[in-house]
């Protein structure tokens, strides 16, 4: 009787049982979890050889200790990551179970929870997936037993200790064919929609080796991709303005990609490889490299090749909205690469000359012998390191390549450092944030560990 | 024996009842005739005369003190004689013809004996026998002469911990007893408040009038807070508001102004020959001393054909410089002044009785810009209703104001210690700031903040039946604190933070209201049957707190310090962002007690309350608090024996859960939205992650204590408390798989125990000389009991000092000991576990770690005297603390980094600069990152200092002005004296680094001196 008075309403939060009781409040929560996904571009494309280093370098310590790749650099950089991946997984475990609670009305609220239902699945198929290639082995037969990453299915404290490869793979593979099961017709480019759940799964199934999953998969989302390359949509990448070319790019409401500009008079702390040019007429020269004069004013200007993209759009003040994250080239890259190491050849030739037309840059001659085998797969990824330089994929391809990486002195003049294919930094480490207070956790290999007790 | 105690248990439940317990008898035919007077034998004149309980058929005495009084036959009568001021003073009236009385000064000068209605009705006689309550004296309070009501409770009962945390009018940090909480913080540890049976919130209290309050208990064991239920766990301050006496009306004036000073030059520095030949050692070129020194020419220009005049010239510079020497201490920190105003009436009849007052009040700071000023106004009735009633009725209002230019990232006062003695307000270019003015230093920041309140409380007492008290009380507090924050354009700041003019100007406008209803109704039986004293009640009581918060933060205002002129046409970083908290909380309580007392020698008090709090959930919110005490007078077995003039012991234990600083949000699913989007859908974002296990706190404290007192002179007290905090909650980290890094988590016990003495004595008690002397000490060492989850809490994922260890004190330092400096590197070597020594570039460990000492000082107290002569009254208040230690940062030890600024007096010498520099205090100037860890992470049994101090808190020289020497006025004043009042004349201590008390440069009490009057008309 009296406790009845207790029973107060909050007007600015909202409170289990019925917190999420509307499909607008749910769809609410997973725009957080969405939002919650980790802007790592920037530091991703550093680590890789997109970039090489400048004069002004030095002044952003942080930055420049993660470029030559420094061990507690990346262990930094991996704590915030971590957190940001487990933080949206936590909001996706929030909403899942209260998706029961929501008040269905019509057939279209049935639908939208339905959609929802997808979203989320695919949405932590992506974060599994992320995680995964960041602080697990390469898939090989021998490596499926290793420790990958912690699956969380619920909203609580829990010591959990990290899956293996397999069972990981399996998980994003089931909330994959989950997210596909339902009805998904996503509005807005800034939520999973279907497309971009199979774009994921073909990635997904390349990255295991089952090439003709990742073709069966990639394939029906370029039977219209001739008309999606166009120099229009290529422009509006980078605005915020509509482009057919996004499959996924999630809303941005804050500044973006400031972290490689020192000022807009100086210049930039990294710019561009010197090995990615372009053929005369590519028309993602334009957009990729932003010729600049560094310290124009002083007695040490010095003409460069800036990163263009989010980078330029940063330098003339226009807004990013979209963070173009999952893109229909990305998906071509993916099935071709899938029909070279499936020896189809020819396929893989074709389908990236229709590419590489699209784009205005020279086709490929299916007779040319270095267009073979592994020869023609590094040419695959050549292609795509041009097309998605500064855009944080590049990691992903060298770990799986496993190849050594250069680190170079300022202005790329001279090699300083060498990471070699097998060196325990490709794997990610655990944060400490983690495995202090996890004792079910294990570190990956030579990574050092704060030890008390 | 038998029939004197039956008549003081009459006595003591005519008291308990108040003073409007009808006999219902009518004056009968006897007459009692007699006179009033003081000590000194001078007549009171309005005193009044009475039989008690029928107050409304009293009479006052006459010009001479003279009364007659008639009176009913009968037994059991007693006649009292009351004047305000006085101790209230009775007979029992056997029939003589004549009665004189001699009334002796109330030691709370402003208390009236007349009690009215009373609205703190849990304060329940029979609590008193075998509960902790302190009680305050208001008038050594009143008579310090500060603004701040919480700081001037500094000092008032042992066991009550008041600290000064920062600038005039930062909110001080009260606790009783110590932390309850493994969480630090305001929120789970500060006592409850309760004005005149109304909760108020801390901010509140902080802006009352000290003039206004007759009396402040200081609830402190499991039996005086148990009535208060859950939320007193950690112990309650009680406030009792003064009102309306039973008498002519008395008009009070009281002024008090004076001058605020600078204070302690809490770190002496250094003047510029000193400063400028430092700088030559640090060899900076930053600095002057070096840049125009031989050193610097010789080796920058060792072939410079010029080389002597360059080096003459430089010379020419640095003479130049040695010739100023700005005392920044005295230039930028200032003498303000103080003033208090208060006018109070108060007055009435047997029936209706009021108090109106006003005050206002003005504090300046040290430095400019920082002051306190308040205004505070109360209005109070009381009204008999029949002959069993009270309805009484309080308003109060207060606006206070707080200005200050200390900010977070910013404060001039710590300028005081940078600004080199060769520089000046007109030197232009500051070498300690380079390419910055002086201008460019002051006026970078200000915040004002306001507190307006306004409280009433209405409450009723009835006695419809002998013996049955009802009484209700019910009341509203609310409290709107503002503040408005800016950072002008025109700050250094914001012309070097790249952004556009129009975008410059930062303003941050806070509003949060905070309201607080309480009803409380409570009925309590006393029945005494021969030697057998019973007491039986009930209460059921609801508090409602809300909490209302509103920020809004934006740019582009220039130097305008309005919301209104923000630029709201910025994006980006400098768009305007607004935040919002509402929260609501209620709680339901129903309680009964019990208590008994046998031949006035041995008391037993029970009490059980349950309470139902709306921040947990349905199926946990029914929570307990119950206590048990007993009291046993040993003093009653040997009445006349005078040796021993008091003798009593008291024990209590008692439970009580505390859910102080726990939100709905922590217990379950709670969601709040961001101010940001995604798209066009706002953020809905689970606020925490909660914890469905969550309980709350569990305090159970054992209490046992001992009143003794000798020949009437001198009296001791002495208490032991264990206070243990089972179910402890945290913000423990956790792994960040979870998608937080903390969880609120039951996760151990802890104690608080200690031990508090008094002794007073009174010296000398003459007719004319009266000297009393008071000590008080209290110790409080507290301990982590258990931890759930082993024996050993981190709370930072870099830490190997664990925070909290099972058998160990949680306040204490942690660090290696130190061997000092190594004669060849100026490192310092501190000695590891195994008794080698380590280098200072080496990694230190756990095992090299020992405990330092208490960063909470376990012992404080305070010694107070009393002194009387004639009309001449002086009392003094020392504080003081002792046994906690304090990390030195050496903030203001310089090395090459920092070579530009001003340094410690004597650095020069204490430093160490090359290879074979002996016994040196300060590490070299010269040293790589790789070392920099084991400097700065911890701190190292020579990087500390003890931080016990001594203060003078208050100081009183009163002198009260005779009839005779204000007859001229007529009878137009009728009482007046003079002050000199003081309050933090000095403060001495060991610690060699800021203020020992607040550990900031900024944070210092000010002594203040005052002259006072007070006249009453």
């Amino acid at each position: 009787m009296a406790a009845g008075c207790l029973d107060i309403k909050l007007e600015d939060q909202y409170s289990d049982p019925d917190a999420i009781s509307t499909v607008q409040r749910a769809r609410e929560l997973l725009s957080s979890a969405y939002n919650a996904i980790p802007r790592i571009q920037v530091s991703l494309s550093v680590l890789s050889d997109d970039f090489i280093p400048t004069n002004l370098s030095g002044s952003y310590a942080e930055l420049l200790n993660l470029y030559n790749w420094q061990e507690r650099a990346i262990d930094d950089f991996s704590a915030t990551v971590w957190m940001d991946y487990y933080m949206a997984v936590a909001t996706l475990n929030a909403l899942v179970p209260r998706l029961e609670y929501v008040a269905v009305e019509s057939d279209e609220d049935a639908a939208a929870v339905e959609q929802i239902r997808s979203e989320a699945s695919a949405l932590k198929a992506l974060c599994y997936f992320d995680l995964l290639r960041l602080y697990g082995p390469v898939w090989t037969d021998e490596n499926m037993d290793k420790d990958g990453i912690i699956l969380k299915d619920r909203l609580e404290l829990q010591f959990l200790p990290r899956s293996s490869l397999r069972d990981c793979i399996d998980e994003i593979v089931r909330l994959l064919e989950d997210a596909a099961s339902r009805e998904n017709n996503a509005a807005e480019v800034y939520y999973l929609g279907k497309d971009a759940v199979s774009a994921i799964r073909a990635e997904v199934e390349l990255w295991r080796g089952n090439y003709t999953d990742a073709i069966s998969y990639g394939l029906p989302l370029l039977a219209d991709a001739g008309s999606r390359w166009t120099q229009t949509d290529y422009d509006n990448l980078w605005s915020d303005s509509d482009s057919r070319e996004r499959l996924f790019a999630p809303y941005i409401f804050d500044s973006f990609y400031t972290d490689l500009c020192y000022d807009r008079e100086s210049g930039d702390y990294y710019i561009l490889n010197d090995d990615i040019v372009f053929d005369e007429g590519d028309m993602r020269e334009a957009w990729t490299v932003y010729p600049f004069t560094m310290s124009a004013d002083t007695d040490n200007s010095r003409e460069t090749r800036n990163l263009g993209k989010y980078n330029r759009m940063y330098y003339e003040t226009v807004d990013v909205r979209y963070i173009n994250t999952l893109r229909y080239s990305g998906v071509c890259f993916t099935v071709a690469e899938a029909y070279a190491r499936n020896n189809q050849a020819k396929e893989a030739v074709d389908l990236m000359n229709t590419y590489l037309n699209a784009r205005g840059a020279a086709a490929w001659d299916a007779a040319d012998p270095g267009l073979a085998g592994d020869g023609l797969v590094r040419a695959i990824l050549e292609e795509k390191r041009k097309e998605f330089v500064g855009e944080g994929t590049r990691w992903y391809d060298l770990k799986r390549l496993g190849d050594d990486l250069d680190r170079y002195s300022n202005f790329g003049t001279s090699v300083t450092s060498v990471i070699r294919g097998g060196d325990y930094r490709w794997l990610f480490p655990i944060p400490r944030a983690e495995y202090r207070y996890n004792e079910a956790v294990t570190q990956n290999p030579d990574w050092p560990v704060i030890a008390v007790d | 024996m038998e029939k004197n105690s039956l008549l003081k248990w009459v006595v003591a439940f005519t008291m308990t009842c108040s003073c409007f317990m009808s006999l219902a008898q009518s004056p009968g035919n006897y007459l009692l005739v007699g006179q009033v007077t003081d000590e000194a034998g001078e007549p009171l004149p309005g005193a009044n005369v009475y039989m008690r309980g029928d107050i409304g058929n009293g009479t006052s005495t006459d010009a001479n003190g003279y009364y007659s009084l008639e009176l009913p036959g009968g037994k059991d009568i007693i006649v009292e004689a009351s004047f305000l001021g006085m101790k209230t003073t009775s007979i029992e009236y056997i029939g003589q013809a004549e009665q004189d009385f001699v009334l002796r000064p109330d030691d709370n000068m402003m208390m009236e004996a007349v009690v009215t209605g009373r609205q703190n009705i849990n304060d329940v006689d029979i609590r008193a026998k075998a509960g902790v309550i302190n009680v305050v004296d208001v008038k050594r309070m009143q008579d310090k002469p500060m603004i701040d009501m919480s700081l001037s409770l500094q000092g008032a009962a042992p066991g009550l911990v008041v600290t000064n945390r920062g600038d005039l009018g930062t909110k001080p940090e009260i606790r009783i007893r110590g932390n309850t909480s493994f969480r630090e913080g305001d929120t789970a540890n500060e006592p409850l408040y309760v004005l005149d049976g109304q909760v108020i919130s801390s901010d509140a209290f902080m802006t009352l009038n000290p003039m206004d309050i007759a009396d402040i208990k200081i609830l402190k064991d499991a039996v005086a807070c148990a009535l208060y239920g859950t939320k007193a766990a950690n112990g309650v301050i009680e406030i009792t508001s003064v009102r309306g006496t039973n008498g002519e009306t008395l008009v009070t004036y009281n002024f008090n102004g004076g001058v605020t000073m600078r204070g302690r030059r809490v770190v002496p520095m250094m003047d510029s020959a000193e400063k400028l030949e430092l700088e030559r050692l640090l060899k900076n070129h930053e600095a002057p001393g070096y840049l125009y020194s031989e050193d610097y020419y010789r080796r920058y220009y060792p072939n410079d054909p010029n080389l002597d005049q360059m080096i003459a010239e430089g010379q020419a510079v640095l003479d130049k410089l040695r010739q100023t020497n700005t005392d920044w201490f005295k230039t930028l920190l200032r003498n303000d002044f103080y003033q208090r105003h208060n006018l109070s009436v108060r007055g009435g009849n047997s029936k209706t009785s009021y108090y109106a007052s006003a005050n206002y009040s003005y504090q300046g700071g040290q430095i400019p810009g920082n002051d306190v000023s308040r205004f505070t106004g109360r209005i109070s009735l009381d009204q008999a209703v029949g002959k069993r009633g009270y309805v009484s009725l309080s308003v109060n209002g207060g606006y206070s104001k707080a200005d200050s230019p200390n900010g977070s990232s910013y404060s001039p006062s710590s300028l005081v210690y940078e600004l080199n003695p060769y520089e000046s307000p007109e030197s232009g270019e500051l070498w300690s700031y380079p390419n910055r003015t002086y201008d460019d230093l002051v006026y970078q920041y200000d915040r004002t903040s306001t507190e307006k309140r306004f409280g009433t409380t209405a409450s009723i007492n009835l006695e419809p039946l002998d013996g049955l008290q009802v009484d209700a009380v019910a009341g509203i507090d609310l409290v709107l604190s503002e503040s408005l924050e800016l950072i002008p354009s025109t700050a250094y700041e914001e012309i070097n933070s790249g952004a556009a003019e129009n975008e410059r100007g930062r303003l941050t406008k806070a509003k949060n209201t905070n309201t607080n209803i309480t009803t409380n109704v409570r009925v309590t039986y006393n029945k005494i049957i021969g030697k057998h004293d019973f007491t039986v009640g009930a209460n059921t009581d609801y508090y409602w707190d809300d909490i209302d918060n509103m920020s809004l933060t934006g740019y582009g205002v220039g130097t305008q310090k309005s919301a209104a002129a923000i630029n709201q046409s910025l994006e980006g970083s400098r768009k305007v962002s607004t935040s919002n908290l509402h929260e609501k909380t209620a709680q339901v309580g129903i309680g009964v007690l019990g208590g008994y007392t046998f031949d006035e020698t041995y008391d037993v008090f029970g009490t059980y309350k349950a309470d139902a709090s709306s921040i947990l959930p349905k199926d946990k919110r029914w929570n307990a608090a119950w206590a048990v005490g007993a009291g046993w007078n040993v003093k009653s077995y040997f009445k006349d024996w005078n040796p021993v003039s008091a003798l009593r012991f008291k024990a209590s234990y008692g439970r009580t859960a505390n859910l102080a600083g726990v939100s709905p949000a922590l217990a379950m699913a709670t969601f709040s939205y961001l101010d940001d989007s995604y798209g066009d859908t706002r953020l809905l974002e689970l606020m925490s992650l909660y914890n469905d296990s969550l309980k709350p706190e569990q305090t159970v404290s054992t209490e046992a204590g001992v009143s003794f007192g000798l020949f009437n002179v001198v009296s001791f007290d002495v208490g032991w408390y264990n206070r243990v905090t089972e179910d402890a909650l945290l913000d423990v980290p956790i792994p960040s798989s979870n998608g937080f890094t903390t969880l609120k988590r039951n996760i151990g016990v802890l104690s608080n125990s200690g031990i508090e003495a008094s002794v007073s004595a009174r010296i000398l008690d003459m007719n004319d000389l009266r000297l009393n002397l008071r000590f008080s000490i209290a110790y409080n060492e507290n301990k982590v009991i258990d931890l759930y989850d082993g024996d050993r809490l981190y709370t930072s994922e870099d830490a190997i000092i664990p925070d909290f260890e099972v058998g160990k004190a949680y306040d204490m330092l942690y660090g290696p000991i130190s061997l000092g400096l190594d004669p060849m590197t100026g490192l310092p070597v501190f000695q590891g576990a195994d008794g080698r020594e380590i280098q200072a570039d080496e990694t230190l460990t756990r095992d090299d770690m020992v405990a330092l000492g208490h960063s909470v000082p376990p012992y404080s107290g305070t010694i107070n005297l009393s002194f009387t002569w004639k009309n001449l009254e002086f009392d003094a208040d020392f504080y003081y603390v002792f046994g906690g230690v304090k990390q030195y940062a050496y903030s203001y030890v310089r090395y090459y980094d920092d070579a530009n600024k001003n340094a410690v007096k004597g650095q020069v010498d204490n430093m160490w600069f090359k290879p074979g520099d002996q016994n040196k205090m300060y590490h070299t100037p010269f040293y790589s990152s790789s070392v920099i860890e084991n400097l700065t992470a911890w701190p190292n049994s020579k990087s500390i200092g003890s931080s016990d101090y001594l203060r003078l808190s208050m100081l009183s020289l009163r002198y009260r002005l005779s009839e005779k020497q204000l007859e001229w006025t007529k009878g137009v004043v009728k009482y007046a004296n003079v002050a000199l009042q003081a309050s933090n004349l000095f403060t001495v201590t060991r610690y060699r680094e800021s203020d020992p008390e607040s550990g900031s440069l900024v944070g210092q009490q000010q002594p203040i001196v005052t002259l006072s009057l007070s006249l009453s008309f």
